[in-house]
């Protein structure tokens, strides 16, 4: 009863979230490209964290970091032959492919890169022991921009989480081929978390799904990229899944 | 109260079953519709198992986790259990081409996804070979009356008022097989009811269980529709 009349109470009180989302997704079940792929998960996609403040609803916080290197880890090593981690030889060295939340890319130093085929500076990548990697080429995804919303907001049934990502392609020579877009969407059924309190792992579920339908549609749509399959020409790799 | 349903051939070769029960359930009333309509034979072999899946590409009207959860449950137990892979561990398994977005919606998308080597190894793996998929919800409505809780003075709680309301659950289950790349039949359960409370210091709730009612008539349906023998067995008791 004392329940009953406290659930009354506080009925429509949301107070925001504060969630942490570490999550990994299934290896996708998708032939891999006859290639060796390095990838670059920069400092800003691995520490992520989206915060938000809502009027009448609260302080929002999705912490999606800890999630971004092992979802594209999964991802990546079922889509390619072979995969390599890289980073720019110089760190400070950041370029397109780098999150919104970094700050603005700077120019590579002259020693450290090349102009490749006059279409822009080119940047070095290493891997983890420094050398050059044998790599066929580079991805590096990045997150623009993450949206949520709530049942209350929308007057529908989801708590809805959008992430919306950018993959930045590189040849292997650090020359920028093109950049992808990727959204990954995710909901969850309010009818699923009818108790009060329940906002917070109904927006849990919500992230989750949006990641893994992110992984879901890098695996099945990236080779329909036109930057992707010219790259996939260029290296001899024929674009059949 | 459950219901016994018969069932008739129809010359097309179609088996329909139309039944209509009404009674009292956990003390709210029930009215519970029970429909069937068979396309094909069914049969389940040793190693192979059914997957009951729920439809997430709709922006409203997504089946409730736990009406998916309790069918395959109830179809996994007692008289006639059918061996089951639980959702999760079926779109995990066949990640990514069965998930919100990319679940195929007809048989023809099927035939495609199931057309490449390796989703179809990996079925073959998992042993599934029917795959039920449920579409429905339930919905409360015509709600009327008012309950008035306070909290008297030394701390002592007590609800006033009569708050009633009717419930509708309806709910479609269509069976695919895997292994033909064929829809084999459609399946429907709805139960309606009204609940009420009344309160006179203390709210009595009298429930009308329609989503359990249903969950356990499809349930039922299931079993005996994969595995019509078990229609012929003489029910316990």
């Amino acid at each position: 009863m004392a329940l009953l009349v406290g659930a009354m109470l506080l009925g429509g009180c949301k107070g925001g979230a504060s969630i942490t989302v570490d999550a990994t997704v299934p290896s996708p079940l998708v032939d891999p490209i006859r290639a060796s792929m390095g990838v670059y998960f920069d400092d800003a996609l691995v520490n992520y964290v989206h915060e938000e403040e809502l009027e009448e609803y609260g302080a929002y916080r999705i912490d999606i970091g800890a999630s971004q290197a092992p979802v594209f880890a999964r991802v990546f090593n079922a889509m390619f032959q072979d995969v390599v981690r890289v980073a720019p030889a110089d760190r400070d060295e950041t370029s397109d492919a780098t999150a919104a939340d970094e700050p603005a890319p700077s120019a590579p130093d002259d020693d450290e890169a090349t102009e490749a085929d006059g279409a822009g500076k080119a940047i070095r990548f290493v891997g983890t022991d420094g050398s050059s990697p044998a790599v066929a080429g580079i991805i590096a995804p990045s997150i623009e921009e993450v949206q949520f919303a709530t049942p209350d907001q929308t007057g529908g049934d989801f708590y809805e989480v959008w992430i919306r990502y950018k993959l930045n392609l590189f040849d292997a020579g650090g020359q920028n081929l093109g950049e992808m877009p990727l959204i990954g969407y995710g909901k969850a059924n309010e009818r699923n978390f009818g108790q009060l309190g329940q906002q917070t792992p109904a927006l849990h579920e919500a992230t989750t799904w949006a990641l893994r339908d992110a992984a879901a549609v890098l695996a099945l749509q990236f080779r329909d990229q036109a930057a992707v399959q010219n790259w996939l020409a260029t290296i001899g790799v024929t674009t059949s899944q | 109260m459950r219901s016994e349903y018969p069932s008739r051939s129809l010359p097309s070769g179609f088996v329909a079953l139309v039944l209509v029960a009404g009674g009292l359930a956990c003390g709210g009333c029930v009215q519970t519709t029970v429909q069937e309509v068979r396309q094909a034979d069914t049969q389940i072999g040793s190693g192979e198992s059914v997957v009951i899946l729920s439809r997430k590409h709709k922006t409203q009207g997504e089946t409730e986790d736990d009406f998916v959860t309790c069918v395959s449950d109830s179809v996994n137990q007692g008289d006639g259990a059918l061996p089951i892979l639980s959702e999760r561990e079926f779109v995990d398994a066949t990640f990514p081409w069965f998930e919100p977005k990319t679940a195929p919606l007809n048989m023809e998308d099927l035939a495609t996804v199931i057309a490449r080597p390796l989703i179809s190894r990996r079925i073959d793996e998992i042993g599934v070979r029917y795959l039920v998929w449920i579409e429905g919800t339930t919905e409360r409505t015509d709600e009327s009356g008012s309950l008035n809780c306070t909290i008297f003075s030394g701390g002592i709680p007590a609800c006033f008022g009569f708050l009633s309301w009717e419930s509708g659950a309806n709910y479609e289950a269509s069976v695919w097989d895997v292994e033909r790349g064929m829809t084999v039949g459609t399946l429907s359960s709805e139960a309606a009811g009204t609940s009420f409370v009344p309160a006179v210091v203390v709210p009595i709730p009298v429930i009308a269980r329609v989503r359990e009612t249903a969950c356990a008539n499809l349930s039922d349906q299931i079993k005996t529709f994969i595995h019509p023998d078990l229609a012929s067995v003489p029910p316990e008791g």
